[in-house]
């Protein structure tokens, strides 16, 4: 025989409240906000990578600083079957096939030497005006397939054209 | 007339489940825009000082000649297609066999970045007090070697890890052009 159900006790059923378990989901995010806030960087990103190229790898620690950006991709064949024409930007901007520079007789490019100046002379002119120290900063991105030959040249135009501090932009390694 | 029971004994805690929702707003919030911002890729930058041209802007030359009577180290690496060589200003340090370079390419035909690592520490080693130019290297690289490999050489005469520490060997790389 079964029992007749208390009319005394209260029972929990039927009140009609499902509450939604959040528990699980909180520790989710609680470890996700961990990871996120340790890969968190407050300066920030000052240098854009370009995407038609791959930079070198390294195991230096120096982060990266602010200055003109040279990017110098070479000529190559996308896995689409695509090619790409190699070029030299300077802020974007660009300046001369990367093909032509092995015509070139001597170390430096002319293009590439005038556009310098002209960025040089600018920032000469903004520290006699304002007082904003010119560097001569200059960040080079190259690809990782750029031969010797090309990026002496590079970097020879960068030092006569007033921009004798170089950095080189590489990828990170754990050292 | 004894005492009524203490109602504390018999008191059950009826725990009522925190309200997260708060912390759930804060973490829809947060979560989105620490994503936004999280750089995946850690840039870094190789630092290579010229001397500024001897040619002044205005046209003036400046007058910094090299001190001739010192004694200078000159170390350089020259990156060839069959390995390393290493010199001074004194003499090139040659193979294990003559005219060979000093350290060649492994056995795969890839360089050898660890021997050139440990070359150099000897060097150090020998030269830290000797030279004023101990801290400095000059880098020469044949026209067709890649960036890659060039960036791999300054890293390996950067520092070397010794017993988990990192020992600086040459820092302050500067590039030649070479003979081409």
């Amino acid at each position: 025989m079964a029992f007749i159900p208390s009319r005394r006790k209260r029972h929990q059923t039927g009140s009609g409240e499902v509450r939604l378990q959040l528990t699980s989901m909180m520790d989710m995010f609680t470890i996700l906000l961990v990871f996120l806030l340790k890969t968190y960087s407050t300066h920030g990103q000052l240098i854009n990578p370009s995407q038609d190229l791959t930079l070198p790898s390294s195991n230096v620690q120096n982060p990266p600083e602010v200055g003109l950006d040279i990017t110098v991709s070479s000529d190559m064949v996308l896995e689409d079957g695509r090619s790409v024409i190699g070029w030299i930007l300077v802020n974007g901007k660009p300046v001369e096939k990367t093909a032509n520079l092995d015509e070139m007789r001597g170390y430096i490019i002319p293009n590439l030497q005038s556009v310098l100046q002209q960025y040089a002379e600018e920032g000469r002119r903004l520290e006699e005006r304002f007082g904003t120290k010119f560097s001569g900063k200059v960040t080079i991105q190259g690809d990782k397939q750029l031969p010797y030959r090309l990026l002496i040249k590079i970097l020879a135009t960068c030092g006569q054209s007033n921009f004798p501090n170089m950095r080189l932009v590489v990828y990170q390694t754990e050292g | 007339m004894a005492y009524r029971p203490s109602k504390r004994m018999r008191r059950t805690l009826d725990t009522t489940p925190p309200n997260i929702t708060p912390v759930m707003n804060l973490m829809v919030v947060l979560i989105p825009l620490l994503l936004s911002s999280a750089e995946f890729v850690r840039l870094g930058v190789i630092e290579l000082n010229l001397p500024p041209a001897a040619m002044g802007p205005d046209g003036t030359v400046f007058n910094q000649m090299p001190v001739e009577n010192q004694k200078k180290l000159d170390l350089t690496i020259t990156i060839t297609d069959r390995g390393f060589f290493i010199s001074s200003s004194m003499a090139v340090l040659s193979g294990s066999i003559y005219g060979e370079p000093t350290i060649p390419l492994t056995g795969s035909g890839t360089y050898d970045f660890v021997s050139l690592s440990s070359r150099l520490y000897d060097i150090k080693q020998r030269a830290q007090n000797q030279f004023p130019d101990a801290e400095h290297i000059i880098l020469m690289a044949e026209p067709g070697v890649d960036y890659q490999t060039v960036v791999s050489t300054m890293d390996a005469s950067r520092s070397i890890r010794i017993d988990n520490h990192w020992v600086g060997l040459f820092p302050d790389v500067s590039l030649s052009a070479g003979v081409f």
